[in-house]
């Protein structure tokens, strides 16, 4: 996929602006269409991470196959993942999805174990010895505290699955990626332009995410 | 003692693995340098199909053995992205359709055989990109409507012509197949056929793409050695010949025209035969053998490496 | 061979196995005969492009730390750059640095420098930071001056978390190499997109691949072991 243009053209970027004035419409429903994407695989990764990660961690087993599965996560490439969805799922809606769900699990699972275990084993005992069962001990007193660490998971989950629904793109998955890798459509300046707002997108929901996380994070205690 | 030793350990494995990748970057950096050369760089370049390949391996190995420096710039894509790369200097020497360099590239309005098509090319050449045209090859490939077998069937259409009774269809191509008058333009243009839907062709061919039913025909070219298999494809007539006359020849920048090079190249071009082209265009889709082991293969079959 | 009158030769270019032919899973054939001209120098350029990336990216990230660390103003504007290259796309920052660095290796090494150095300075500045007090002030009682203090005292209580960062790097550089291919023909990325223009070529996309996560895995490994020799004293 070798792009022909390859000189020194820094007056592509005013291009791209203007190309971004100009195609606004068709920018928005790439957008939304990049959302829709992410938005499923992220929520299945959820529906799929999250539950175990916090009962492992609770339970306090499977340090092991959380510590790995981290590790294993950020040595599955991206375009390796989408390559993989397509040929063995074919075109459609699952290729991409399974490929992004895949890559959005493991942050998610990790952080979620590692937030519920690392809360204070004296609150938790103490909380077990105020009569809560198990189930209550996890959601209201270690999901609570752990919640920064798990929107911590989440956040990173979130950038990658942006990142790498932009190359689903070459199996089909639209969005933001169709842009990007079609210079022989939309011209260099359309590419950046598609740069830029996949950029910018990842970077409103690091961002958003971010305060989130703050804003769960318990204030501290003041010392005396 | 235990943690001074592992200190030194620390730095000593920074210390090599940063020398190793210094080192590493200046060979690379190194290895670049070229010797100048009594004939001149003829620097190749390609489109982004495997016919292109092919042609560009074929010329590229029977330049070097002939003594020639040539660099290999594959893979650049269209005409449109070739003429870029062509007129800034980035390549001198490239295999062109002349039918697509005519309609599209020069747009003139379509010469009516396949004579007429090589007169205007030169012509234009000569004006516009300081280039000559070489002589063509026996062979042609031209952009054509295929669909599977068992859509064509099912919609009842042998010629393009039929295709304006169908609804609405998707039909998938290069991104400059949306443009050109060679292609869906010409589709719209002189058959009609606004109700076509236009795919573009990414990383993904379109024979994937026909075989997973998501599009309904797509532009195939008459070379393709998986529509030889008749019962799984078929391509529509083409009766007011949208597609244009479509002969290759090699086009080479004046800078590097001579003799000698115009013999060796005319060499190579009179051997590609459809039989040839066909032939080769198997090995390397269907037979998953690379395009320059193929092209080494044929050049020495024929005596010309 | 075919021979026509007047034209050319035609050799016998091979048949295709069966399994080529049909698009099987796993051609052996195709492997044996492509490994020294497809996936072995494909690999040898991603394991050069990763190389490169983070020996540079880790010089850079030692100097940019060390300065975050000393002057306190500069590690909030460097910490936020950081962070901010960070969530841009790989295959997004690929494009935007064309118009300024061309269809070159340049292009991709500033790229995977970048992502790399955002790791490591993050990891170095925390190991920097994490020295206990007790250390320090002991290195003080002992006459070190600032200089002594950083390199012998923290610096080498900081190798686990750079060496935990460099495993992190690493991993994260040679996944992120595989996008190169989009800018040129090198790395593991190469022979899959060539796979996926040839109608989905199975094997090549199952083999390309399959090296990439195995190099990565490998990477991991090695500097999992890395972590576990130097600092045995911590869980890797």
């Amino acid at each position: 996929m070798v792009l022909a243009d390859d000189r020194f053209r820094p007056g592509t970027f005013v291009d791209a602006f203007r190309f971004i004035g100009d195609n606004a419409h068709l920018l928005l429903v790439k957008t939304l269409e990049h959302l829709e994407l992410s938005g499923a695989a992220l929520g299945i990764a959820l529906l799929l991470a999250l539950p175990l990660g916090l009962w492992l961690g609770h339970r306090r087993r499977g340090f092991f196959f959380a510590a790995s599965v981290s590790n294993v996560g950020r040595a599955l490439p991206s375009l390796v993942l989408i390559a993989f969805g397509l040929t063995i799922l074919g075109f459609g809606f699952w290729n991409n999805t399974a490929a992004l769900v895949v890559l959005a699990i493991p942050p998610i699972l990790t952080n979620a174990y590692f937030a519920v275990a690392g809360v204070d084993r004296d609150v938790v005992e103490a909380a077990r010895g105020m009569g809560m069962s198990e189930r209550q001990v996890l959601v209201q007193v270690e999901l609570p505290l752990g919640l920064p660490l798990v929107v911590a998971g989440i956040r990173i989950s979130a950038i990658f699955v942006l990142a790498t629904a932009t190359i689903a793109a070459i199996a089909g998955g639209g969005g933001l990626g169709e842009i990007i890798v079609d210079q022989a459509s939309y011209g260099l300046a359309g590419v950046v332009a598609g740069a830029f707002c996949v950029s910018a997108l990842t970077l409103l929901a690091a961002i958003l995410l971010g305060l989130l996380r703050r804003a769960l994070s318990p204030s501290p205690v003041p010392t005396a | 003692m235990y943690r001074k030793h592992t200190r030194r350990a620390a730095k000593a494995a920074y210390a090599i693995s940063l020398g190793v990748a210094l080192l590493i970057g200046l060979i690379a950096c190194g290895g670049a340098g070229a010797s100048p050369a009594a004939k001149p760089t003829v620097v190749v370049g390609t489109k982004n199909f495997t016919e292109a390949y092919v042609l560009g391996e074929l010329y590229k190995q029977a330049l070097q053995a002939k003594g020639y420096t040539v660099k290999y710039k594959q893979n650049i894509g269209s005409s449109e992205l070739i003429d870029t790369s062509f007129r800034s200097g980035k390549i001198n020497f490239y295999p062109e359709y002349l039918g697509i360099l005519v309609a599209n590239i020069a747009k003139l309005p379509a010469p009516k055989t396949a004579a007429a098509t090589l007169a205007a090319a030169r012509k234009w050449e000569a004006a516009n990109r300081k280039a000559v045209i070489y002589n063509l090859t026996p062979f042609s490939d031209s952009d054509s409507f295929g669909m599977l077998t068992s859509t064509a069937r099912k919609l009842g259409v042998k010629s393009i012509a039929d295709m304006k009774k169908v609804k609405s269809f998707t039909y998938a191509g290069f991104p400059e197949c949306k443009s050109r008058i060679t292609c869906l333009l010409g589709l719209k243009k002189f058959y009609g056929l606004k109700q076509a839907k236009f795919v573009s062709l990414g990383s993904i061919s379109v024979y994937t793409l026909l075989d997973q039913h998501k599009i309904t025909a797509g532009d195939v070219f008459s070379t393709d050695p998986q529509l030889q298999d008749k019962s799984k494809y078929t391509v529509l007539k083409d009766p007011k010949h949208i597609f244009g006359f479509q002969q290759v020849a090699p086009i080479a920048a004046k800078s590097i025209d001579s003799p000698a090079l115009r013999k060796v190249v005319n060499a190579v071009s009179a051997k590609l035969t459809l039989g040839a082209m066909q032939a080769m265009n198997k090995a390397v889709a269907i037979d998953k053998q690379s395009p320059a082991k193929v092209a080494a293969a044929f050049l020495k079959a024929n005596g010309l490496s | 061979m075919s021979l026509v009158a007047g034209g050319p030769v035609i050799p016998n270019f091979g048949q295709g196995s069966r399994c080529e032919q049909t698009n099987g899973w796993w051609c052996t054939d195709w492997l044996h005969a492509h490994w020294g001209d497809t996936l072995q120098p494909a690999l040898v350029q991603h394991v050069e492009l990763s190389a490169i990336a983070v020996g540079i990216g880790f010089a850079l990230a030692l100097v940019l730390a060390l300065a975050g660390f000393r002057f306190r103003l500069l590690d909030a504007p460097i910490g936020f750059f950081a962070d901010f290259l960070y969530t841009i796309p790989s295959l997004a920052l690929f494009q935007l640095l064309v118009p300024l660095t061309g269809l070159t290796v340049t292009t991709v090494e500033i790229a995977l420098v970048s992502y790399t150095l955002l790791i490591l300075y993050r990891n170095m500045i925390e190991g920097l930071r994490a020295v206990p007090t007790d250390a320090l002030e002991a290195a003080r009682g002992m006459g070190l001056t600032r200089f002594q203090t950083l390199v012998r005292v923290e610096l080498p209580l900081a190798v686990p978390a750079i060496v935990a960062g460099l495993r992190i790097a690493s991993v994260s550089t040679i996944s992120i190499a595989t996008v190169a291919a989009f800018v040129i023909p090198q790395g593991l990325g190469n022979p899959i997109f060539i796979a996926l223009r040839q109608d989905l070529f199975k094997t090549e996309i199952l083999a390309a691949g399959g090296l990439a996560v195995a190099l990565a895995l490998t990477a991991d490994a090695l500097l999992a072991l890395t972590q576990r020799v130097l600092t045995p004293w911590s869980r890797a």
